[in-house]
C-alpha cells in the first residue's frame, strides 16, 4: 500500500482555501527554491530536526548523534535523550487510511464552515498513489485542495485534478532559465499542467509568492499577468516574502543562504495586474 | 471621531492630568471611634468627598476625576486599619439611583430609619450619611461647572444626581459619578454590567427627541474614555486589573436577542478609542448571528483581548441548576474578569478561594501511588485528595468575615428593604464562588501516570517518585518520555476523560454546599493569578513540568504541551459538560493577528468561535497574539510551546524559529497598534 511521510498538519489554516481548513504537508519535493521556508519538506527522507530554541546546551542528544562537515545528523536515540523534548523526526509515516482517520475528528467542524483539507508540501503531487488514494477516502466527506508548484507529469496531474475541489496553484517564474536557477527544475510541465487545470473548470486559485529581485520583477509580473490573461484568469494571490522564511533552516542542521538580497522589500506592482483587469490579492 | 474625543484621548495618553492629585490623607481616627464599621465608611466616604471638587479636564463633560490618591484613615472595631479594598467584585443595581435620583432614595431612606428596629438603625444611619455625603459633594460640583463653563455638565447637575436621568448625556454622568463614589467608599472591580440594557431607556429617549448617532457615539467615547482617567490608582493585581467589565447582548427568557443599537454603539466606540477600559463582553448562543461574531472579530484583531464570549446556551441553564432564579439567570453579567453574577442582587464572593488540581494530583502521588495497583485504585486517591481539599477551602471559606458597606449596600438586592448590610448577607444571592486552576496540567499528569505506570508499566513508580523529587535532575530520558503523553487540548479522549473525570469529582462535590451566609459554594474554571501564584507551590508534575512553572492561563492547554492546533483545543476543553462548573473561566486562545489581514480570516475566526458556541463551550478568550507574550516567549521558551506564529503564507511555532527570526516577529509587532 502507498505510504508517505506527512512533516506537518496544520489545524486553522486560514489561507490554503476556502473556509476552515486542516492544511496536510507531504514531506519530499523535486523543487529547491531558494526562498523555501520548509526545509524540513524538501528531503524524502526522514530526518530528526531539533528546535534549538529552548536548548539548554546539555549535551545529551549529541551523544548519539553524527558528526558530519555540515553538523550532526541526530539519531532516533538522540531524540529520546533530550530532557526538554526538543528533537523530533521531521515526518511521520502514514497510509491513507491512518491519515484520514486523524483527519476526521475535526471534519465536522471543516465543513460546517465551508472549509476542509488542502494536501501540501514539499510537493503532494510528487505522492500521486498516495495523494490519489487519500482522496478518493475523502471523496464525499470533505472539501479537498492541494497546494502545488504544478511540477508533475500531466498524466498524474489529470489524474489528481479529478479527485479534488479545489486547487492553490503557484506560478513563480514564466522565464523558464530563471525558473532552472532558482528552483532547479524546467517550468514546461508546470505550464502544460496549468492549462490543463484551466481547461479542467475546476476552482482554483493561482498563486505567486513575491522574492524580492527574482520573482517580483516587472518583467516576471507583467509575464505572469499576460499568461493569465491569455487563460482569461481574472485573480490572483500575491505572497509577499517574509524575511523570516529561513527560521526553520537549522532545524534541520543546514544553513540559509539565499542568493537575493532578503532585506528588501517585495514589490506587488499591483499596476501591472490592474491593467488586464486582474484582481489582486496580498496575503 | 470628533475633536472633542482626540482631545480627551490625547489628554489620557499623556497623563499630565496626574499632576493634579494630591498624596494627603485625612486621619479621622478619632472621629469616626464612636461608630460601627459601617457607619464609619460612609463617614470616611463623607469626609474624603468634602476634600474633593470637581476634577474635570479640559474639554471634559463628565468629570468626576479624583484628587486624592488615598482614602482617609482610621482602624475598625477589630483593631484592622481601614484599606483601600473594600467590598468589590460585583455589578451594583445602577439602574436604581438612574430611574430614581438621591432625593426619592433619601426619603425612603429617612422613612426607614424612622420606623426600623434599633439594630436596624447604623446600617440606614452610616447610608443617609453617604448619601448627604454624595449629594453636598455633587452640589458643590454642579457650581463648580458653572463657574469653569462647562455648561453642559452644569445642566446635567441641575437634574442628577438628585433627580433620576432623562438623557443619555446625564445617565452617563450619572454613572461615572456613582462609579467615583463608590470607589471612594473603598468598592473596587466595580463592574458595569450590562450596560447596553440599563442604559437603553435614556438612549432610546435621545434618539426620539433626535439626537443623532453620531452624537451618541461622541458620548459614549467620552464616558469610556473617562473610565480610564483613575485606572492606575484603582486596587488590582496588575494594572488594568480594575473590573471595569462591560456585558453586552444576551437573550431573555423567550430567547429574544437583546443586542441592541446601544450594544453596537459600546462595541463601536470601543474599536474606535483602542484602550483598555470598559473590557467588552458578549454574550452569544448558538442562535447569534455570524455577522455579528464576525463583527466582534475585528475587535479581536485589534488586539486588545476583547471581547471576551459567554455562551448564554451554557452558563444560564448552569446558574438555574445552581439555584438562581430563571429571571436572575438570564439577566448575568461578569464580576470582573469572568465570573458569572447577577447584577444588582447578588453579592456572591466569586473568588473567594482556588482551587489548585495539581496540588491535589500531587498530594495523591506522593500519598498513594507506592500502594495503588491499579490506575481506578489510584483515581481513588486522587479523588480523596479533591475532596479532602475542598473541605479545608470550605471550612477557611466560612471562618471568613466581611466588611460593612452601607452605601455600596445600597445598590444591592433588597439590602435597604431589609435594614441589612451586605455583609450581614442583606443581597438576594450570597455565594462562594471557587476557582479551579491547573485542570489541563492535573488531566495531564494523570494521563501520563496512567500510560506509563499503568498501562505500559514502563517505569516504575519509585522511579516516578524520585525523578519528580529531583525536579527530572538526572531523569531527561524519562521527561522526554513524559513530555510525549498525551496532552489536553488535542482532543485525545485518553487524556480529556481524565480532566472531565477531575471536573466531575470537584464540581459535584463542591457545587451547593452550604456556606457561612446562607448560600452555596460554585465551582468554576477559572483560575486568575494563581495559575502562577499556585503553581510556584507545586513541585515537578508527572506531565514533565518543572517544579514551580505556571499553568495554563484559566481553562487553557498547558503552556507545556504541543498541540495539534485551535479546532482540537475546542473540542477536547468542551467534553464536560461545562452547566456544571460554571463560575467562570475562559478558554484562553491565541491567534497571531496575520490571520486577520483580509477579510476572509475574520470570517474564519467568526467560525471559530461560532465552533466553540456549538460544542456547548462556557466562555472563550480569544487574542490576536501581542507583542508581550511575544517578548516573554523569547525569554521563557519553555513556557510557549503553543505559541504559532504566522510568518508569511505558513506558519509555525515561534520557538522552532532561530533567534534572527524570532526578533524579526517580535520587531513586526512594535508598530502595530
Amino acid at each position: 500500500m502507498a505510504e508517505a511521510l506527512v512533516f506537518s498538519i496544520e489545524e486553522f489554516s486560514t489561507f490554503d482555501g476556502p473556509g476552515i481548513r486542516t492544511t496536510v504537508f507531504l514531506k519530499g519535493c523535486p523543487l529547491r527554491c531558494e526562498w523555501c521556508h520548509n526545509p524540513e519538506g524538501q528531503s524524502y527522507e526522514n530526518e530528526v530536526i531539533k528546535t534549538q530554541y529552548g536548548c539548554t546546551n546539555c549535551g545529551e542528544c549529541l551523544k548519539s548523534a553524527e558528526k558530519t562537515d555540515s553538523g550532526y545528523v541526530y539519531s532516533e536515540k538522540s531524540i529520546l535523550a533530550c530532557p526538554n523534548r526538543l528533537l523530533r523526526p521531521a515526518g511521520r509515516l502514514y497510509i491513507p487510511q491512518a491519515l484520514v482517520d486523524e483527519l476526521s475528528k475535526n471534519i465536522n467542524l471543516l465543513n460546517k464552515s465551508g472549509g476542509g483539507v488542502t494536501f501540501s508540501g514539499g510537493e503532494p503531487l510528487s505522492h500521486p498513489e498516495f495523494l490519489i488514494d487519500t482522496l478518493k477516502l475523502l471523496d464525499n466527506k470533505t472539501n479537498r485542495a492541494i497546494q502545488t508548484s504544478g511540477f508533475c507529469s500531466n498524466e498524474i496531474f489529470k489524474a489528481v485534478l479529478e479527485n479534488v475541489d479545489y486547487v492553490l496553484f503557484d506560478i513563480k517564474l514564466v522565464d523558464d532559465k530563471q525558473h532552472i536557477k532558482y528552483t532547479g527544475v524546467s517550468n514546461r510541465s508546470i505550464l502544460q499542467n496549468l492549462e490543463t487545470l484551466v481547461k479542467s473548470g475546476k476552482d482554483f486559485v493561482i498563486r505567486t509568492p513575491l522574492i524580492p529581485t527574482v520573482t517580483d520583477t516587472v518583467q516576471n509580473l507583467s509575464e505572469i499577468a499576460l499568461l493569465l490573461d491569455g487563460f482569461n484568469i481574472r485573480e490572483i494571490d500575491l505572497l509577499p516574502y517574509n524575511k523570516v522564511a529561513g527560521g526553520k533552516y537549522a532545524a534541520v542542521g543546514r544553513e540559509f543562504k539565499p542568493s537575493f538580497d532578503e532585506t528588501k522589500p517585495p514589490h506587488p506592482h499591483t499596476e501591472i495586474f490592474e491593467r488586464y483587469d486582474i484582481k489582486v490579492n496580498i496575503l | 471621531m470628533t475633536e472633542r474625543v482626540k482631545n480627551l484621548l490625547a489628554i489620557l495618553k499623556s497623563g499630565e492630568y496626574k499632576k493634579t492629585r494630591t498624596e494627603s490623607c485625612a486621619d479621622i481616627s478619632d472621629i469616626v471611634k464612636e461608630y460601627s464599621d459601617g457607619e464609619k465608611d460612609s463617614l470616611s466616604l463623607k469626609i474624603m468627598l468634602e476634600s474633593e471638587s470637581l476634577n474635570a479636564f479640559r474639554g471634559d463633560r463628565i468629570g468626576f476625576n479624583r484628587k486624592q490618591i488615598y482614602h482617609p484613615k482610621y482602624t475598625y472595631t477589630n483593631g484592622k486599619a481601614a484599606n483601600a479594598s473594600g467590598p468589590n467584585n460585583i455589578t451594583p443595581d445602577y439602574a436604581f439611583a438612574l430611574n430614581n435620583g438621591f432625593d426619592s432614595i433619601k426619603e425612603t431612606v429617612i422613612k426607614k430609619i424612622t420606623n426600623c428596629e434599633e439594630e436596624k438603625r447604623p446600617f440606614y444611619n452610616g447610608v443617609l450619611t453617604a448619601i448627604d455625603g454624595v449629594l453636598e459633594y455633587a452640589d458643590r460640583c454642579r457650581e463648580d461647572a458653572k463657574a469653569k463653563g462647562i455648561d453642559d455638565l452644569y445642566k446635567a447637575l441641575c437634574h442628577i444626581p438628585h433627580k433620576k436621568a432623562e438623557t443619555y448625556y446625564e445617565a452617563c454622568v450619572f454613572m461615572k459619578f456613582l462609579i467615583y463614589t463608590m470607589r471612594c467608599n473603598r468598592n473596587h472591580h466595580v463592574t458595569l454590567g450590562r450596560f447596553d440594557q440599563y442604559m437603553k431607556p435614556f438612549f432610546d429617549n435621545d434618539v426620539k427627541r433626535g439626537v443623532t448617532h453620531d452624537e451618541l457615539l461622541e458620548i459614549t467615547e467620552e464616558f469610556f474614555i473617562s473610565l480610564n482617567f483613575d485606572t492606575d490608582i484603582y486596587v488590582g493585581v496588575q494594572q488594568g486589573d480594575n473590573g471595569q467589565s462591560m456585558v453586552l447582548g444576551g437573550y431573555d427568557l423567550d430567547g429574544n436577542d437583546m443586542f441592541n443599537e446601544l450594544s453596537e454603539i459600546c462595541m463601536k466606540a470601543s474599536m474606535e478609542l483602542k484602550i483598555i477600559d470598559p473590557k467588552i463582553n458578549l454574550r452569544v448562543s448558538q442562535k447569534t448571528p455570524i455577522e455579528r461574531l464576525e463583527f466582534a472579530t475585528e475587535m479581536t484583531k485589534l488586539g486588545l483581548g476583547f471581547p471576551q464570549y459567554c455562551n448564554d446556551d451554557i452558563v444560564v441553564p448552569g446558574l438555574i441548576g445552581l439555584g438562581y432564579r430563571p429571571e436572575d439567570a438570564v439577566n448575568y453579567t461578569v464580576a470582573a474578569c469572568w465570573e458569572f453574577i447577577i447584577p444588582g442582587k447578588a453579592y456572591d464572593i466569586v473568588n473567594i478561594a482556588s482551587f489548585n488540581f495539581p496540588a491535589a494530583v500531587e498530594t495523591a502521588v506522593n500519598n498513594g501511588l507506592l500502594t495503588s495497583d491499579t490506575y481506578e485504585d489510584f483515581f481513588e486517591k486522587v479523588k480523596s485528595a479533591i475532596i479532602d481539599r475542598c473541605n479545608g477551602i470550605i471550612e477557611y471559606c466560612n471562618s471568613k468575615k466581611f466588611q460593612y458597606s452601607p452605601y455600596f449596600s445600597l445598590f444591592v438586592g433588597s439590602c435597604l428593604e431589609k435594614g441589612l448590610d451586605i455583609a450581614d448577607a442583606g443581597a438576594d444571592y450570597n455565594n462562594f464562588g471557587v476557582h479551579g486552576a491547573g485542570i489541563s496540567t492535573a488531566a495531564d499528569s494523570l494521563a501520563a501516570i496512567k500510560k506509563v505506570i499503568f498501562d505500559e508499566k514502563s517505569v516504575s513508580k519509585e522511579e516516578l517518585l524520585e525523578a519528580l523529587k529531583s525536579d527530572f535532575e538526572g531523569y531527561g530520558e524519562l521527561r522526554n518520555r513524559l513530555l510525549s503523553c498525551p496532552k489536553m487540548g488535542n482532543n485525545d479522549g485518553y487524556v480529556d476523560n481524565i480532566a472531565c473525570d477531575l471536573m466531575e469529582v470537584f464540581s459535584s462535590y463542591l457545587n451547593g454546599k452550604p456556606n457561612s451566609r446562607d448560600g452555596i459554594f460554585r465551582a468554576g474554571t477559572g483560575s486568575a493569578m494563581e495559575y502562577i501564584l499556585s503553581a510556584r507551590r507545586v513541585g515537578a508534575t508527572a506531565d514533565g513540568r518543572k517544579n514551580g512553572q505556571p499553568y495554563g492561563s484559566s481553562f487553557s492547554p498547558s503552556p507545556n504541551s504541543q498541540l495539534d492546533g485551535p479546532l482540537s483545543v475546542i473540542q477536547s476543553f468542551t467534553k464536560f459538560d461545562l452547566k456544571k462548573i460554571i463560575n467562570g473561566g475562559p478558554l484562553t486562545m491565541e491567534v497571531h493577528d496575520t490571520v486577520f489581514r483580509n477579510s476572509d480570516g475574520i470570517k474564519k475566526t467568526a467560525q471559530l468561535v461560532k465552533a466553540f458556541i456549538d460544542l456547548g463551550g462556557h466562555q472563550l478568550q480569544l487574542n490576536s497574539i501581542n507583542r508581550d507574550v511575544l517578548l516573554d516567549a523569547e525569554a521563557h521558551p519553555e513556557n510557549h510551546k503553543n505559541l504559532i506564529v504566522r510568518v508569511w503564507g505558513w506558519s509555525g511555532y515561534f520557538i522552532e524559529l532561530d533567534e534572527p527570526y524570532r526578533k524579526h516577529i517580535i520587531s513586526r509587532t512594535e508598530h502595530k497598534y
